[in-house]
């Protein structure tokens, strides 16, 4: 069952070698389609009345270390795996055969695919750090193979940083497990509560600061612009869209679930960090003058919203933070995949050179119409799933954080100042009569944003299809939470029901 | 039949929102086979559509009370959005009023744009306007409210930028953006903290809140304040105000529902928080404040424009202004009054000025003049236009200003002047520019300026009746006051003002008494007034130079700093490295030698240790 979506992409990337060179991108294709039907079987059958871990499977595996192979799935890891479904599904789509070495590209990616729901299934510590380090390397070479022309510098840098991570995770896996008495590495069998405040703290620490490099945080993420640049656009669909999420997602799984009383002392802290990376990644992109760079930078901002909602830790700002994790990988995956064709059509990223691709007949239309849907969507328009995810964030976290939650609300406005000036500056304008007789873009290429864009409208104006699927589990996560913070009521006495109804009538 | 109407009211923005979403199959793929026109047509039909069932449902909601109709959209974590759906007189006259505006705009739309290749995107944005704002008046809710109004802050933002080609109009789209955006933010402010203290975001609900409400008036204050900047940024009020005069780049039919029932969404919100708002006294002052600068401030710049679209826009932020000093005094019907008659008046006036506009190659009036013989319908389009927007009896804002007079007449008699005088200067105002285009004899670009085309004329013509019969419409819904309990000193002040400025305005500009052109006594004020109080200019060198600024510094920070940080964590160690590897000579001597040294030191270290 879960483990389909697991050795499914990674059976599929030892098939992949095998078939002829020109046939990798429909076998790819093939198998990522079928991985996402798989999840979306997985979404049919998943139960929404329930908190708890469902279609676990348990498997011993090196029982004297404490390592068992066991998976599950709850409201926190669900949608974030649907969403590495579509998502590898997206880049492997948006691939071009006409790459180097196609075959290894689609192997590395579907390994990545599969490791990332390893890591987002595992419910014992050491498989998920066995997880969380399989998609290190491939990632490496996906960058140093495919990226731009600092790419070495890039890949060497992300390595590094993200091994540092990997390792930074796992002693405080071990020193959790082994200080506290433990003699299996399972989820529900480790718990820091008979520990001392201290101990607590510094092993807390530890897991923050090592996905807090993943998500990344300010002032761990200055491998993140270089990698995302330097990444050709579906290596960088993968980084931002899906990578980053493992960082967000330890914090919430391993830090403010397993440590439910010790993350009250640093939420605070938390919460400072996430606005100060919410300002800084806002106002680093308003002068950035790389397209890509920018959206890059857009994303250290987006994650930070994910932190200040965290550490919040009302029952609306989880809900906020794990729509927030979604919403920021479809937009940012669209982002990337706009800024990849505007690049391959025009053959710049530079705002200084780009303009009036709006332009109906020689410019990209639907490619800059659709920019503009996803710069609207990240800068938290209405309508669109930005705006839903984050609103939760803002209102989930008022009662708790107020200054902070206004000061993000601030960085909202000012993620809408460097859109503009980034729609400013390549949509509209006139078009360079000299340079501009630009390759259309056919349908093929149009599907994979066509689809994204439709799937953040759609979860824009529903967005309870982005949000059932949590709310029992961020529920029980918040209870578990020691603090008694005052619960926002909304007093409406309207009949409560769900999904698509016909109105009630009253007088 | 009627039930079912009644019932599916909500439908009325559907019909223009389903009309948008068709258009966009215009751009730009099929109009290569068909030309641009079927979307226009089609979002004509939808408008119709709209237009129709609102007037059909009108009489069944005449003096009925309100109705709700609830449609769940969201239920998580014990927040509930429920779209509450207001079904009452004024709701859906109000969408009556939007659809029948936008379906003149788009008649006239269709001429003004006769060669325009880019109907698909116009019109279905005009869609989108009038489906939002159908959307905002029907819905009961603060929270939609704030999504609608974010929603059109968007459109505006496309609409202005239609014409993307000319500089002028993209940073007329992004001033508009940006400054609406600031309003809608503090408004999501506000949204965000009032639910904590009132628990509910329903209109209704929250002026029944208010009524028992205690809350602590400084929290009260800081709320009220942000939720009075959304409806600042929309009504383009000072300092909000500066989009407004920009987004007369965009294409002039969409300024016909701009200036008249686009800004007015700022002020129906503000109408609708007016209980609120009342809880708090610093607010209500603050809304007096700012109404009354941006009155006298607006009808003051409107003076020294010379580009005829922004003599009006500027009336608009003026009247705007009135709105808001009629909901800090709490005279809402007064408030909503005025929001109805100025928004049919000034749509007869743009009308009028974009017929002129359109085939005489210039918006500047100092380059007009003596049309009135070329062009007998247009001018007195805008003379019954003009006479509907200033306090003359009979037509239209006489009486909302009257309401709002007489309020204040035993109240706040400096707020009366004050009202006295914004009339005044904008019939002064408008008479100036009635003068440079109709009056006079022609200028060179004047000489050949024939009246336009019907699909111009027909809409203007339609709205010019209606803003003539405005005062029987009111009327028969009795909402004039009966001879009885009219206050004669009030209305005879109004009066006066109005006839004081239009008979100044025709000295100065019709005879020939005063030298032409008409200079301002001092210079420096009249480069002030045109120069909208430099206030772009304030702005370029305060906040953009500061958000500029710190975003510089930030991004050199974390190229230099931050990035510096780890990239010398990375020299230091290659370079500790590619300087160590040289110890590795291969020369047994210095190896004994290193030995023998770290033997001495360790020995040292031990014999001199204190503790041993």
């Amino acid at each position: 069952m879960l483990s389909t979506l697991i050795w499914l992409p990674i059976f599929g990337a030892a098939l992949i070698s095998l078939v002829p060179m020109n046939r990798s991108r429909l076998a790819a294709l093939t198998i990522a389609t079928l991985n996402l039907l798989w999840t979306l079987s997985l979404l049919w059958r998943f139960d929404l009345g329930t908190s708890a871990m469902q279609m676990q499977e348990v498997l011993p595996w090196l029982d004297s270390l404490g390592l068992t192979y066991t998976l599950g799935v709850d409201g926190l890891s669900l949608p974030l795996l649907a969403l590495n479904s579509v998502l590898i599904w997206i880049v492997i789509y948006s691939s071009s055969e006409q790459i180097i070495r196609p075959r290894l590209f689609y192997v590395l990616t579907l390994l990545v695919c599969g490791g990332i729901a390893g890591a987002f299934l595992a419910q014992n510590l050491l498989l998920f750090v066995l997880f969380y380090e399989v998609e290190l390397i491939p990632l490496y070479l996906m960058i140093a193979i495919w990226g731009g022309q600092k790419r070495d510098y890039a890949a060497m840098k992300f390595l590094i940083y993200t091994a540092v991570s990997g390792v930074l995770i796992l002693v405080g896996f071990l020193g959790l497990t082994w200080l506290s008495g433990s003699s299996s590495f399972d989820y529900n069998a480790v718990s820091p509560s008979n520990l001392p405040l201290n101990a607590q703290l510094i092993l807390l620490t530890i897991l923050l600061v090592g996905f807090g490099i993943k998500t990344p945080l300010i002032p761990l993420h200055t491998w993140l612009p270089d990698a995302y640049v330097e990444a050709s656009p579906p290596v960088a669909i993968l980084l931002g869209g899906i990578l980053a999420k493992l960082g967000t997602y330890g914090i919430v799984r391993f830090g403010l679930q397993l440590f439910p009383e010790t993350w009250t002392l640093v939420s605070p802290g938390l919460a400072i960090i996430g606005v100060v990376s919410v300002l800084y990644g806002a106002l680093t992109a308003i002068s950035q003058t790389d397209i890509k760079r920018m959206v890059a930078y857009s994303s250290i901002g987006h994650m930070g919203y994910v932190l200040v909602a965290c550490a919040a830790g009302t029952q609306l700002s989880l809900l906020g933070a794990i729509g927030q994790m979604v919403s920021h990988g479809l937009i940012l995956a669209l982002l990337f995949y706009l800024v990849g064709v505007v690049e391959a059509k025009v053959g710049t990223r530079e705002l200084d050179q780009l303009n009036g691709l709006l332009n109906p007949i020689r410019g990209l239309p639907l490619t800059s119409s659709l920019l503009v849907v996803g710069g609207m969507a990240s800068a938290g328009i209405p309508g669109l799933v930005g705006f839903v995810a984050e609103f939760l964030v803002f209102q989930g976290s008022f009662s708790t954080f107020p200054i902070i939650t206004l000061l993000c609300i601030i960085a909202s406005g000012l993620t809408a100042v460097y859109f503009v000036i980034l729609l400013n500056r390549t949509c509209f304008g006139k078009l360079d009569n000299d340079t501009a007789y630009y390759p259309q873009v056919t349908m093929r290429e149009q599907t994979p944003a066509l689809v994204l864009a439709a799937l953040i409208l759609f979860l824009g104006v529903q967005p309870t299809w982005l949000l059932r699927w949590t709310e029992p589990t961020t529920n029980v996560m918040v209870a578990a939470l020691t603090t008694n913070h005052v619960e926002q009521v909304a007093l409406n006495d309207q009949p409560t029901m769900s999904g698509f109804q016909t109105p009630t009538f009253r007088n | 039949m009627d039930q079912i109407l009644l019932e599916s009211i909500w439908l009325v923005p559907c019909y223009a929102l389903a009309g948008a979403v068709l258009s966009a199959l215009w751009f730009p793929s099929i109009t290569r086979l068909t030309g641009p026109r079927p979307a226009g047509y089609l979002n004509l039909l939808m408008t119709f559509l709209s237009f129709l069932h609102g007037l059909l449902v009108l009489p069944m909601v005449w003096n009925q009370p309100a109705k709700q109709l609830f449609f769940p959209w969201l239920q998580v974590a014990n927040l509930d959005l429920t779209l509450p759906i207001e079904i009452s007189a004024l709701t859906v006259a109000a969408t009556v009023v939007i659809t029948g505006l936008n379906l003149l705009a788009q008649v006239y739309a269709i001429g003004y744009l006769e060669m325009d290749w880019g109907w698909a995107r116009f019109f279905s944005l005009l869609a989108l306007f009038e489906a939002g704002m159908c959307a905002l008046v029907l819905c009961n809710s603060l929270f939609f409210s704030y999504i609608v109004l974010e929603i059109l802050t968007l459109g505006t933002y496309l609409l202005v930028g239609f014409w993307f080609n000319q500089s002028l109009v993209v940073t007329g789209a992004r001033d508009a953006f940006l400054t609406k955006r600031v309003g809608d933010l503090f408004l999501l402010m506000g949204v965000v903290a009032l639910l904590p203290l009132a628990g509910t975001w329903n209109f209704t609900e929250l002026a029944a809140w208010a009524q028992t409400a205690e809350v602590d008036p400084t929290v009260m204050t800081l709320v009220g304040l942000a939720l009075i900047a959304g409806p600042m940024g929309k009504c383009a009020q000072f300092p909000l105000h500066l989009w407004l005069d920009e987004a007369m780049e965009g294409p002039l039919p969409s300024t016909i529902l701009r200036n008249s029932v686009v800004v007015a969404t700022g002020a129906w919100v503000l109408i609708r928080l007016a209980p609120v708002l009342a809880l708090s006294s610093v607010v209500m002052t603050t809304l007096v404040v700012i109404g009354s600068i941006s009155a006298i401030g607006g009808s003051l710049i409107a003076l020294a424009q010379i580009d005829v679209k922004r003599t009006l826009s500027y009336s608009v932020t003026a009247y705007m202004g009135l709105v808001f000093i009629a909901v800090g005094v709490n005279q809402i019907q007064a408030a909503l009054l005025l929001v109805l008659t100025h928004a049919l008046a000034i749509a007869l006036l743009v009308m009028s000025v974009g017929a002129v506009i359109w085939n005489s190659t210039t918006q500047d009036v100092t380059q007009l003049g003596g049309l009135w013989s070329r062009r007998p319908i247009s001018g007195l389009a805008f003379i019954i236009g003009a006479a509907g927007l200033i306090g003359l009896p009979p037509l239209g804002s006489f009486w909302a200003l009257l309401q709002l007079a007489d309020s204040l007449w035993s109240t706040q008699p400096w707020l009366l002047g004050l009202v006295l005088l914004v009339n005044g200067v904008t019939a002064f105002s408008l008479t100036r520019v009635f003068s440079l285009i109709f009056g006079g004899k022609a200028k060179q670009m004047a000489q050949r300026s024939p009246e336009v085309h019907w699909l111009m004329i027909l809409p203007m013509m339609i709205l010019l009746g209606f803003v003539v019969h405005l005062p029987m419409l009111l009327q028969s819904f009795a909402l004039l006051p009966s001879w009885v309990e009219l206050n004669k000193d009030v209305a005879l002040l109004l009066l006066w003002s109005s006839l004081t400025g239009c008979g100044i305005g025709a000295v100065v500009y019709l005879s020939n008494a005063v030298a032409k052109p008409v200079q301002f006594p001092l210079h420096g004020l009249q480069d002030l007034l045109a120069h909208d109080f430099y206030t772009a200019k304030l702005y370029r060198l305060s906040i953009v130079f500061s958000v500029g600024l710190v975003s510089q510094i930030t991004s050199w920070v974390d190229r230099y700093i931050v990035d510096g940080i780890v990239n010398l964590f990375g020299i230091v160690t290659i370079f500790s490295g590619q300087t160590l590897k040289y110890s590795t000579s291969g020369q047994a001597q210095s190896y004994v030698l290193t030995i023998v040294l770290g033997a001495l030191l360790v020995g040292g270290l031990m014999l001199w240790s204190p503790q041993l």
